[in-house]
């Protein structure tokens, strides 16, 4: 009889801790077509995917300090794949001669009962929006063009208004503590998308 | 996954829980059935520390099963219920300061997996602490997925090596209507193992019962 399927230990993958290299940017719905073309032609796969995802960020208010944030997003084009839940750390601090902001990343699929899962936790929705656009790759390079819109019924995602005549750029690689060469790739690959758009580091704290 | 029932087996009297686990598995091979490796089912409690209303708030219960090692699930009592991947445990260490390990409640049973045809056997020594607190056993017909059509079939089996210990039928499928089993997660078992696991965490400590 062949050995059993089952025995073996789980792969306890928490030991490593990764980070998200991140380089935003955005372009005019007009130059929109332009960037894909470029990009098309920079990165591995030929055709872009395209997704349409509903993301639902949710507060966790605790007796002092800042909330705890996190990030749950379904795809509204796949209705029956897992929840992907992601949690986001404060960007590090870091030196200046680093190309990207660097920040703590966890990501988790999950089942459908996420949203009532976060409630009982103590979670509570602060807002939510509609992403739809297009993902290319390069390597571990990873870029995102998405239109942004706010949905105006709480819920209710065929409602929802573009939040700007722009597309959010994102170029970002998912990488071990430690391992800043990826940052310098990036910046060489944020050159060659120039001028068509301008990525930079961009401290979303600073935007609050 | 199949239909699936956990209960706890009490100590034989004047044995230990170790005697006792030896004799269980004497009673599954004389029946036929197949050593087919170990198993392991675990649960970590958290509670959540700042609570804004003053409230007691519920135990978090993230749990893990051998059968699937991919995956961590995540129970509150009488539910939601959510299963995500092994990466849930890195965001309860991120979410510390809001939910706190109890990590005194740890429990575990570990064991044998036994095969007898579409029947799984799991035979587990649960233990909190280091200390072994009681018996496991999780039976699981493979071949069917609605509770009411098997159970007389797995309470005959379970008869043959459990005598008169065997269960009620468990209360997750009581409380469901009849055909309509989710099979494709493991969130009974899981449920089943949560309420053993609480039983035996209120229980007295065995005499005698550190184990080797």
């Amino acid at each position: 009889m062949e050995a059993p399927p089952v025995t073996v230990m789980p792969v306890t993958g928490g030991t490593i801790n990764m980070m998200e290299y991140l380089l935003q940017g955005s372009v005019l719905d007009q130059s929109l077509d332009s960037l894909l073309h470029r990009l098309r032609g920079l990165c591995d796969n030929m055709e872009p995917e395209s997704f349409a995802d509903h993301e639902l960020v949710y507060l966790l208010k605790g007796q002092q300090g800042n909330p705890f944030i996190l990030r749950a997003r379904r795809s509204l084009a796949h209705p029956t794949a897992p929840w992907h839940l992601r949690y986001l750390g404060q960007p590090e601090v870091g030196d200046k001669s680093r190309h990207a902001l660097v920040r703590n990343c966890v990501d988790v699929a999950a089942s459908h009962s996420l949203p009532d899962f976060l409630n009982e936790m103590g979670f509570r929705m602060d807002h939510e929006f509609v992403a739809k656009g297009h993902i290319f790759r390069k390597g571990a390079l990873k870029m995102v063009v998405s239109k942004l819109s706010r949905v105006l019924v709480p819920g209710n995602t065929d409602n929802t208004e573009p939040l700007s005549l722009s597309y959010l750029v994102e170029l970002s690689v998912l990488a071990p503590a430690g391992q800043d060469t990826v940052s310098e790739d990036m910046r060489s690959f944020a050159e060659q998308l120039k001028p068509l758009v301008h990525l930079e580091k961009i401290d979303p704290k600073r935007l609050m | 996954m199949g239909v699936t029932c956990v209960c706890q087996v009490p100590v034989a009297e004047g044995k230990s829980v170790q005697q006792t686990v030896d004799q269980l598995h004497k009673k599954l091979e004389q029946l036929g059935a197949v050593k087919q490796g170990s198993f392991f089912v675990d649960c970590e409690t958290y509670h959540a520390t700042g609570n804004a209303s003053g409230q007691p708030s519920k135990l978090l219960y993230v749990m893990h099963n051998s059968e699937t090692p991919l995956s961590c699930m995540a129970l509150f009592e009488g539910g939601p219920y959510l299963t995500a991947d092994a990466n849930f445990d890195v965001l309860m260490v991120k979410l510390k300061s809001h939910f706190q390990n109890a990590k005194g409640h740890k429990v575990e049973s570990r064991g044998a997996r036994y095969r007898y045809c579409d029947f799984l056997v799991k035979v587990g020594t649960v233990t909190m602490s280091s200390s072994a607190r009681g018996i496991s056993v999780e039976v699981e017909y493979c071949a069917c997925v609605v509770p009411g059509d098997c159970w007389n079939l797995m309470k005959e089996f379970m008869q043959s090596f459990l005598g008169s210990n065997v269960p009620e039928i468990p209360s997750v499928f009581t409380s469901k209507p009849e055909g309509l089993f989710a099979p494709a997660d493991c969130m009974d078992t899981m449920s089943q193992y949560l309420e053993l696991f609480s039983k035996v965490r209120k229980q007295q400590v065995l005499p005698g019962s550190s184990v080797r």
